[in-house]
C-alpha cells in the first residue's frame, strides 16, 4: 500500500515517514522545499513549486496512494507574502484533496493547528472541536490556516467514501522542529508580555508523529476532527524555565507597537501570534485519546527538557 | 535585624497544609492543573492572604459541614467593590475545610486583559466565568463559586448594602444540567470594606471598566484610602439545595428556583446581621442615603 506525504522535508514528516516505512508501507513524498541535506528518504521524492501544479496529479497517477497525509501547511513565519501563503495553504490543500477524491484515496489525514481557535480573553479553557474558529476574525494573517481547516472539514463531510481525519495539535515541540515555539525554547532567551503568562500545552515531536501515524493507519479508524495535545499544561514562563531558558518581559503597551512597526519585515516576532502569549488557548484532547486510544509517551516536562537540551540538529 | 523583621512577617504555611493542598489537586508534570491552578504559587499567596483572613478580617465561619464533597456550586451575595468576599470564601474552603478544597471563582470576562492580577488569579485557580468552564469543572467534581449578581452586586453603593440585586438564571440551569447541589452562602462584613458612597459611572465608561467607587477615604486619602477597612467578616454556608427537573425549562419555571436560592441567602444574611447589632444600627444611615 502506498502513502503520499506532503511537506516531507519537514522534521515532523521525517519522523512520520520513517515510522510508515518501518510498518512496511511504501512512501512517496511531496514538498515545495528540497529535502534537507544528509537526510535519506526511503521512497520517491517530488519537489514541486506549488501544490496546485499539474505535476502533483501525475504523482497521484503514478503512485495510486491509498493514504494521503497532508503535513505541508506553511507557517506564517516561513513566507513573506500573505498571498503566497494563501495560495499554498488553501488552494494547494483544496487541489490535493480533490485529487485524493478523484484517485481513490481511502484515507486522508490533514494537519491543522490549534491556532485556528484564536487566542482571546473571552476564551473558555478546554476548547472542544466544535468551537467556532475565531482566529481569522481576530488575526486576518491566520485566514489561510482557518480556511485550510475549513477545506479539510468540508471535504470530510462531502466525501464520505474517503475517511478524513483533521488534527489540530497544540504547540508541537522538538529538538528537530523549526517552528516558532521550538525555536523560542531552544534560543534560551524568550520574549514575554509583562504580566501575562498564559497556560499552554506542548506535545513532543515523537508523540505528534505517533498521533499522525495512528490516524493514518489505525485498523478501526474514527474519522473526524480532533484536538491533539500533550500530557498537561504549563504556563509559558514555566515552560521556558523547564527548557532551560529565561524570559525577557516586555510591557505589552510597548511590545505591540514595536512588533507592529517591524512586522513588515518579519523581524523579531510574528505579530499575529502575539496574542497567544497573552491569552490562553487551551484545547480539550479527550476525543482523540478516546477515539484512538492515544496517550502521549512523554510528559510535558520531558518534552520541554528535550527541546531545551538540544542544539537543534536536523534529522 | 533582618531576622527580626522577618519574624514580623506572616509565617509560611505549614507543611501539613501544603501536603494536603498538593494532594487535593490533579496536577500535570509541570505542576499545573488543566485550568491553570498552580499550588506552588497559591501557597505563597496563602502565606499573605491567611494573615488577611485570620488577623485582618478575623473571619468567622459557620456551616462549613454543609458543603458536600464532590461537585458543588457556592452562591454567595456579592458586594464591597473588590471581590474580597470571593477571596474570603475561597480561603475558608482552603484553610478550614478538611480536606481543603480549591474553590473556582468565576471571574468577569474582561478580567484576563489585566496584566499581573489576571495571571495571579489563574494561578490561584480562578477561571473566566464562561458556562462552558462551569460545566466542565462541575463534571470534574470541583467546587465552583458563582456570583449571580455579577457587577450589579459588587458595584452597588454602600446605601444598598446586603440588598440582593437581580440574579441571572444561568447558574440554576447549570446546576440542574450537571446535577450539582447549590450551597447558598452569606458573607457579612465584606460589603463594608469599601463603603462606596458614589459610583462615578462617567469615569467608569471612560476607563472601560464596570464601575468606579468613591468612598469617604478614596480617592481623598490616596493610596491609604485604597486599603479595605478591617471589618470583621462572617461567612455562613447554608444547607445544600439540589434541584431536579428540566434544565431547559422556560425562564418563568427556573426563576422560581432562582428565587428560592435568593431567599435562602437573604435568610442567612438576616441571621448574620442579627448577630452584629452594630451593623444593624447603621441601617437608618443607609436608608437616608438611598
Amino acid at each position: 500500500m502506498s502513502v503520499l506525504v506532503t511537506g516531507v522535508s519537514g522534521a515532523l514528516a521525517g519522523i512520520v515517514t520513517r515510522s510508515l516505512v518501518e510498518q512496511g508501507l511504501e512512501v512517496a513524498g511531496l514538498d515545495v522545499r528540497p529535502l534537507p541535506m544528509g537526510r535519506a528518504f526511503a521512497g520517491e521524492f517530488y519537489r514541486v513549486r506549488h501544490y496546485t501544479q499539474r505535476r502533483v496529479a501525475e504523482v497521484f497517477r503514478r503512485h495510486k496512494p491509498r493514504i494521503l497525509i497532508h503535513l505541508g501547511r506553511i507557517r506564517g513565519t516561513a513566507v513573506r507574502s500573505l498571498t503566497q501563503r494563501y495560495n499554498q495553504n488553501v488552494l494547494g490543500t483544496r487541489h490535493l484533496l480533490s485529487l485524493a477524491a478523484k484517485h481513490g484515496v481511502s484515507r486522508v489525514v490533514v494537519l491543522s493547528t490549534f491556532h485556528v481557535y484564536g487566542a482571546h480573553q473571552h476564551n473558555h479553557l478546554m476548547i472542544r472541536e466544535d468551537a467556532p474558529l475565531r482566529a481569522s476574525q481576530i488575526f486576518p494573517e491566520l485566514t489561510d490556516a482557518v480556511e485550510l481547516d475549513h477545506a479539510a472539514t468540508t471535504f470530510l463531510w462531502r466525501h464520505r467514501s474517503v475517511g478524513t481525519v483533521v488534527l489540530r495539535p497544540a504547540h508541537v515541540i522538538g529538538p528537530n522542529l523549526n517552528n516558532l515555539m521550538s525555536r523560542l525554547l531552544r534560543s534560551g532567551t524568550c520574549p514575554s508580555l509583562m504580566g501575562y503568562d498564559p497556560i499552554m500545552q506542548f506535545i513532543h515531536q515523537d508523540d505528534m508523529a505517533r498521533a499522525i501515524v495512528l490516524a493514518a493507519t489505525a485498523k478501526s479508524p474514527n474519522f473526524g476532527v480532533f484536538n491533539v495535545a500533550g500530557e498537561g499544561v504549563a504556563s509559558y514562563t514555566h515552560a521556558v524555565r523547564l527548557a532551560g531558558g529565561r524570559t525577557v518581559p516586555v510591557p505589552h503597551v510597548l511590545a505591540y507597537p514595536i512588533v507592529g512597526a517591524l512586522a513588515r519585515w518579519r523581524l523579531i516576532f510574528p505579530q499575529h501570534l502575539m496574542d497567544y502569549f497573552r491569552y490562553p488557548c487551551v484545547i480539550d484532547d479527550s476525543e482523540f485519546r478516546k477515539a484512538y486510544g492515544f496517550t502521549p509517551q512523554l510528559s510535558t516536562v520531558e518534552a520541554l527538557r528535550s527541546v531545551g537540551q538540544s542544539e537543534g540538529i536536523p534529522r | 535585624m533582618f531576622a527580626r523583621l522577618r519574624r514580623l512577617l506572616p509565617a509560611p504555611i505549614s507543611p501539613e497544609l501544603r501536603a494536603k493542598l498538593r494532594g487535593a489537586a490533579k496536577l500535570s508534570s509541570a505542576g499545573f492543573d488543566t485550568y491553570g491552578l498552580h499550588p506552588e504559587t497559591l501557597e505563597r499567596v496563602l502565606r499573605w492572604t491567611r494573615w488577611l483572613y485570620y488577623s485582618y478580617f478575623r473571619v468567622e465561619v459557620e456551616g462549613l459541614e454543609n458543603v458536600p464533597a464532590g461537585r458543588v456550586m457556592l452562591v454567595p451575595n456579592h458586594g464591597g467593590q473588590l471581590p474580597l468576599d470571593g477571596m474570603l470564601v475561597g480561603l475558608a474552603m482552603a484553610l478550614e475545610a478538611d480536606p481543603p478544597r480549591f474553590v473556582r471563582g468565576m471571574v468577569e470576562r474582561w478580567f484576563p486583559s489585566l496584566p499581573f492580577v489576571s495571571t495571579l488569579f489563574v494561578r490561584c485557580g480562578q477561571v473566566v466565568g464562561d458556562p462552558e468552564n462551569c460545566k466542565n469543572l462541575l463534571e470534574r467534581d470541583e467546587a465552583i463559586m458563582v456570583f449571580p449578581e455579577g457587577v450589579r452586586g459588587s458595584g452597588k453603593t454602600w446605601w444598598h448594602r446586603y440588598e440582593l440585586q437581580e440574579f441571572g438564571t444561568g447558574f440554576v440551569r447549570l446546576a440542574i444540567a450537571t446535577q450539582s447541589p447549590i450551597v447558598p452562602v452569606a458573607v457579612i462584613g465584606a460589603e463594608e470594606t469599601y463603603p462606596s458612597i458614589y459610583d462615578a459611572k462617567w469615569l467608569a465608561r471612560l476607563l472601560g471598566i464596570p464601575y468606579v467607587p468613591v468612598t469617604p477615604f478614596w480617592p481623598l486619602l490616596g493610596p491609604l484610602g485604597a486599603l479595605p477597612l478591617p471589618v470583621p467578616v462572617a461567612i455562613k454556608f447554608g444547607e445544600p439545595i439540589t434541584f431536579s427537573g428540566d434544565a431547559d425549562a422556560p425562564d418563568l419555571d427556573v426563576q422560581e428556583k432562582v428565587d428560592l436560592v435568593k431567599r435562602r441567602i437573604e435568610a442567612l444574611i438576616e441571621r448574620g446581621l442579627d448577630e452584629r447589632p452594630w451593623l444593624r444600627a447603621l441601617d437608618p444611615v443607609a436608608r437616608w442615603g438611598q
